[in-house]
């Protein structure tokens, strides 16, 4: 082959080679793009005995008494009657641990409901800011404190509403409820920026004349189908 | 004839068209490539719902919500690990988005967490 002849070959076999290149990277793209990879970690309130979660009502009527052991959990509205539902998930059981730096998509309570109040009542989810524990919070002694109606609900981390009436969000008895969405709170506990104290549920409004009272099932029923739950999603490359 | 001077010339003209072509994917596709490990482009970055759907006291199937259309006719796998046994499913995710529920091929028991992995692949 003559010179000129073999610098027109090479000259081909580079633009060739290299477009077969940008093809292959072509391709690669494609195929880096159709990937969505999420994690979730379910934390499940199973069994009873376990302390790594927890969960209890505190009542108004009975001030000074814990029923961080029963099997059901209340939250209820009414004059003298309050009753509030605590519970805290502890994030480090799930494994692999959820990074600092993880981004997380969505972080959901689930709840059973056994008792639905005969008015679709707004319920209000707040992140607790101080520790209690399961056997021995009380309404006396509840992070809260024992004013109805506080903190107020224009702090809580979300609401859903429930009851018997047609068009209320969570109208079904004996299932999760559904709306309970405290996505930001988890983030800040993976964060670090939030000590995790759990939650607490109420009334959006106490101390109705007429009492509503909702039942949920509680982790010492120690019935898997019908435990609390928290679903974390989250992604690790945001 | 072809000359020296021109066929050089059409040498150099067509290693630098192909590295000028080769330059543009790269600018074009070197993000993605490169977000693959730090940022993957995706078909949804939204919160995905995920509810393990149980027999007794064993995870059986998983139901995946708030898929975006966009997610539409990918392939949705999940797996799901106590940390003593893990199983595994796939389904296509419908046109539209919305749910989907994936069986798994085992069950897998309860525990007080269990990890759900869940890769979205395509469309």
């Amino acid at each position: 082959m003559s010179p000129i002849r073999q610098i027109v070959a090479v000259a081909l076999a580079l633009a060739l080679g290299l477009g077969v290149q940008a093809g292959l990277a072509a391709s690669l793209n494609l195929a880096s793009q159709a990937l969505t990879p999420y994690r979730t970690c379910v934390l499940t309130a199973t069994p009873a005995t376990m302390t790594s979660i927890i969960d209890s009502s505190v009542r108004q009527g009975s001030a000074t008494s814990n029923f961080g052991t029963q099997t059901t959990n209340n939250i209820a509205s009414g004059s003298g009657a309050n009753r509030r539902l605590y519970i805290r998930f502890d994030l480090t059981q799930c494994s692999p641990s959820i990074p600092s730096s993880a981004t997380v998509r969505l972080a959901t309570m689930r709840i059973y409901v056994t008792v639905l109040p005969a008015a679709c009542r707004t319920v209000d989810i707040f992140q607790v800011t101080a520790s209690w524990t399961e056997a021995g919070i009380t309404w006396n002694n509840q992070p809260f404190g024992t004013a109805i109606n506080n903190p107020p609900s224009a702090s809580a981390s979300d609401t859903f509403a429930i009851g018997t009436p047609a068009g209320c969000q969570n109208l079904t008895s004996n299932a999760y409820i559904v709306g309970a969405i405290v996505t930001s709170d988890v983030a800040a506990f993976v964060a670090g920026t939030a000590t995790n104290n759990g939650w607490m549920l109420r009334d959006d409004v106490e101390g109705s004349a007429t009492v509503y009272t909702q039942t949920y099932s509680a982790k010492n029923l120690g019935t898997v189908g019908q435990a609390p739950q928290l679903v974390i999603t989250y992604v690790t490359v945001p | 004839m072809v000359r020296p001077r021109s066929a050089i010339l059409v040498a150099v003209l067509l290693a630098a068209g192909g590295s000028a072509a080769f330059a543009a994917s790269l600018a074009m596709n070197g993000q993605s490539m490169g977000m693959a490990a730090i940022g993957t482009p995706r078909c949804t970055a939204a919160g995905l719902g995920v509810i393990q759907n149980l027999s007794a006291a064993t995870v059986i199937s998983v139901t995946v919500s708030s898929l975006p259309s966009g997610c539409g006719n990918a392939t949705l796998q999940v797996t799901v690990n106590n940390l003593l046994t893990s199983s595994s499913g796939s389904a296509t995710v419908p046109s539209g988005g919305g749910s989907v529920t994936v069986t798994l091929a085992t069950a897998v028991a309860i525990t007080a967490a269990e990890q759900i992995d869940l890769v979205l692949t395509g469309p």
